[in-house]
């Protein structure tokens, strides 16, 4: 004993060295005297355990945070060896405990994959605290030792017999050389559940003494950073369940790579390489990105998810929304930068080999998470192609000369206030636009309509890239989160000017859509405007009309025809406004019942029978006071229709329509075919509409009629009848030019009826209009088939041509 | 408070004080504006009057159109 203690003072020279440089520069050697180097203190001492448990000698390991901010970390390790120490003439013990970076010099094979590098030891710790006590559980053994402020108070000292084994450290800081002592429970809980994580089987306990409910944490993952990346994505929403898991465990390089993507932009990838969280990446990081960027690339081809190889997948593509853990263990690792948080070992190509390979696999196995993942990626590759198609369009109009696209014919007027920019379809509506124009104010831009030939009996219309460029440059405001500026708009007016027709409609859909998306401000500020031009031009004598739409020539029509002309129906006189209107709808009721008997096989016999059991004097709507569902729905009424299309000669069958709980009549026709008159059919907007019609007209407004006109007489059977005669009537001695479209006008006639601030109307189009507009838009190009076709058709109905 | 539906992902959105509006995210607007840019908007353009046939082709291209 006398012996070790001579030796001691001798040594304790160079002990007081080691202690000395570490107190005058702590921040050298645990980063900073700050939170950090305090919370450091905690970390390298329980590195030392994580070792033990790497070497597969430790599984538990005990943080307890005492009343004073004192810390006490336990493990089940071997415990320090005790044994004396042979150059230094010392217990082991005490040399790991006084001597800088000697933890590794004992036993450099047991600690195959050490991470201790950043590990300046736990001397420091001892250092830097006001005090330590160390206790060892080895061999059967109890063996104690105490510091004061680095020094031994005594050598290391056998005190008892125990059945444990492993270490005990209790550490005070040093308040001379901390700015702060108090420890943060959440800021350990945080560092302490890393290491459970990237350390799986280990188990971890955490206890905080100083409140008077004590806190306390477990960690234990047997799914290792599986675990960690679920943790990581614990708020945010995954685009797959599980995440991704891959290991390899060799003697040179074990690899450990999780991941999952969620639906934010952002990627978090954390890189360990023996624990060690390099923040810089390195070798490790590089091998994971390559093999990501290269897998996806991959599949998205092979998939034929980017169908034109237009967009390559770059790595920030492939990486968006990725939350990874790669942790990487290998001995002797090496490391670069002032933090020492990069890894220059080359593991980059196994690495990236090993990924490569799993993560093809996986996706293979996986197509549908696969699907997801790259659909990301490609998403965010198209975004960013996007992004520069639009700052292109910004750029090359303000390089180009005056910018405006070539097809533009400005206006003089520079005050956007007073100017107005007409965008019309075609070349040569656009040509009668530019030469009836008031060039001093109003702009002319013409847009075509791209066609596309999709299939033999389909074409698709739309606007094409050169039109949506000069419609951009013409408007003057840019596009895009960067560029775009409604106060540069060019033009207060931006009036619509299509033709009256479905066309002309797709047209101006495809164009509020485009406003009402990419444009809003465009909308909400008012700029925005349908012109609108005239269907057809009628002349009686020397009086010339242009009128609007099919609905308002047809009350043209009936004026002219109605003007004179008196009905009397059950001995009532019906004249005017309130004849005129009668007959609007009679038309109504046979474009709609026409288009309802041919889903009747063209029987328009039958669906005049069908009609009357509904609607007629005697139908069951009014009869029973029932709406057209309750029909379907309550069998003795079905029966009574039956009834009625039995007795009109039909071979009849009443049937449940068990999908809806309803019932169903099946007919067969003369033909022999058979059609089912059920729920669905009657749903149709033609049914529906042609029952509603006709239980109006046939309360106000059913033959037979008395036609009385300048003192004469006539008998009228029906009502069909009678709107042909009041047709005729009215087209007497009238002339009528149908425009095709804006082209057939002559640039005189546009100026006059659509562009003269005098005589023209132009709709203000508002955000309701634009959603509305939006709305049909969608319903256009989903893939909801039932809904697109009801639209359509409904559609088609309203703007189907009279006959006249 | 309007509410708006994303056009391309059909999350709803918030229309006020929305700097994406009617999109829920830069993301989705710029994602439509490529789909604008790459004409890949295009309406069936009908004539008046469809078949069925008519109606069975438009949904038979339609779907492979966006396979």
């Amino acid at each position: 004993m006398a012996k070790a203690k001579t030796d001691y003072s001798a040594d304790s020279i160079t002990v007081l060295e080691g202690r000395d440089a570490v107190r005058k520069r702590p921040a050298m050697y645990i980063g900073s005297t700050g939170d950090l180097g305090l919370h450091h203190l905690v970390y390298e001492v329980v590195d030392n355990s994580v070792d033990e448990a790497l070497a597969g000698y430790c599984d538990t390991i005990e943080v307890t945070i005492h009343v004073d901010n004192s810390i006490t970390v336990v493990d089940n390790g071997r415990g320090i060896p005790t044994d004396m120490h042979k150059q230094e003439g010392r217990s082991a013990a005490e040399v790991v405990m006084t001597v800088l970076h000697a933890g590794g010099k004992f036993d450099s094979n047991s600690y195959k994959v050490s991470g201790g590098l950043h590990g300046v030891g736990v001397s420091c710790v001892n250092f830097l605290s006001e005090w330590l006590k160390l206790e060892i559980w080895r061999e059967g053994k109890t063996h104690e030792m105490e510091f004061a402020v680095g020094i031994p108070t005594a050598p290391l000292k056998e005190t008892g017999t125990t059945q444990k084994r492993g270490t005990k450290i209790t550490f005070k800081p040093d308040g001379d050389i901390f700015d702060t002592t108090v420890y943060s429970f959440e800021k350990l809980s945080e560092r302490l559940r890393e290491k459970a994580f990237l350390n799986k089987g280990i188990r971890i306990f955490i206890k905080d003494e100083r409140e008077e409910e004590e806190k306390s944490h477990e960690f234990y993952y047997k799914g290792g950073i599986a675990e960690f990346v679920k943790h990581l994505n614990r708020n945010k929403s995954p685009l797959h369940d599980e995440p991704v898991y891959f290991e390899m465990v060799s003697d040179e390089l074990s690899i450990e790579v999780s991941m999952q993507y969620n639906d934010s932009y952002d990627e978090k990838i954390f890189s360990f390489a023996n624990n060690i969280n390099t923040v810089d990446g390195g070798t490790h990081l590089s091998g994971f990105r390559g093999a990501i960027t290269r897998t996806i690339n991959a599949y998205a081809e092979s998939s034929g998810m980017v169908k034109n190889a237009k967009v390559a997948l770059t790595g920030d593509d492939v990486r968006e929304g990725l939350v990874a853990v790669v942790s990487v263990k290998i001995p002797q690792p090496q490391f670069e930068g002032q933090t020492k948080g990069k890894l220059n070992s080359p593991v980059k190509g196994p690495v990236e080999s090993f990924l490569n390979e799993k993560l093809g696999e996986f996706f293979e196995q996986h197509p549908a998470v696969a699907k997801k993942i790259v659909g990301k990626a490609v998403d965010a590759a198209r975004a960013r192609d996007a992004a520069r198609k639009a700052r292109e369009i910004v750029r090359k109009s303000a390089m180009a000369g005056s910018g405006l696209p070539g097809k533009l014919a400005d206006c003089q007027e520079k005050d956007p206030a007073n100017s107005e920019l007409y965008i019309v379809e075609g070349d040569s509506a656009g040509g009668s636009a530019k030469q009836g124009r008031d060039r001093k104010n109003q702009a002319v831009l013409p847009l075509k309509g791209k066609i596309l030939n999709v299939e033999k009996a389909r074409f698709d219309k739309m606007l094409g890239h050169g039109e949506i460029k000069a419609l951009i440059t013409a408007l003057g405001t840019g596009i895009g989160k960067e560029d775009f500026d409604i106060s540069k708009l060019r033009y207060h007016k931006v009036c619509l000017m299509t033709d009256a027709d479905v066309d002309g409609s797709h047209i101006r859909t495809l164009l509020l859509t485009f406003f009402y998306r990419q444009m809003p401000e465009l909308i909400e500020g008012g700029y925005v405007y349908i012109a609108q031009p005239p269907l057809y031009k009628v002349k009686k004598g020397r009086k010339e009309e242009y009128i609007k739409d099919e609905k308002a020539m047809f009350r043209y029509l009936m004026r002219q025809g109605t003007d004179d002309v008196q009905v009397q129906v059950d001995g009532r006189t019906v004249e005017g406004r309130s004849l005129s209107k009668a007959l609007e709808q009679t038309t109504e009721l046979e474009n709609y019942s026409g288009r309802f008997a041919r889903r009747l096989g063209n029987d328009k016999r039958l669906m005049q029978v069908i009609l009357d059991a509904f609607a007629g004097r005697e139908g069951v709507l009014d009869k029973h006071k029932v709406k057209i569902k309750r029909v379907f729905a309550q069998e003795e009424l079905m029966a009574e229709v039956e009834g009625k299309i039995a007795a009109a000669g039909y071979k009849t069958e009443l049937i449940p329509d068990l999908e809806h709980g309803l019932s169903e009549i099946e007919i067969t026709l003369t033909n022999a075919q058979k059609v089912v008159f059920d729920w669905n059919l009657a749903s149709y907007v033609e049914f529906q509409k042609s029952v509603e019609l006709m239980s109006d007209l046939e309360e106000e407004f059913s033959g037979p009629f008395v036609l009385g006109e300048n003192g004469t007489s006539e008998s009228i059977e029906n009502r069909n009848a009678l709107l042909e005669r009041v047709t005729t009537m009215a087209k007497k001695d009238l002339s009528m030019q149908r425009y095709k479209g804006l082209g057939e006008m002559n640039p005189e006639q546009l100026w006059e009826t659509t562009m003269d601030p005098e005589k023209r109307t132009l709709l203000q189009v508002r955000i309701e209009d634009a959603v509305e507009t939006e709305d049909l838009f969608t319903i256009l190009m989903g893939d909801q088939v039932e809904p697109r076709r009801k639209f359509i058709e409904s559609n088609a109905l309203d703007v189907k041509n009279l006959d006249v | 408070m309007l509410e708006v539906k994303c056009p391309i992902c059909n999350t709803s959105a918030r229309y006020e004080d929305n700097e994406h509006r009617p999109f829920c995210s830069e993301r989705c607007k710029l994602l439509d504006f490529g789909a604008w840019v790459d004409e890949e908007y295009a309406l069936p353009v009908e004539e008046t009057s469809m078949t069925e046939e008519d109606i069975a082709a438009l949904e038979r291209a339609h779907q492979t159109g966006r396979e």
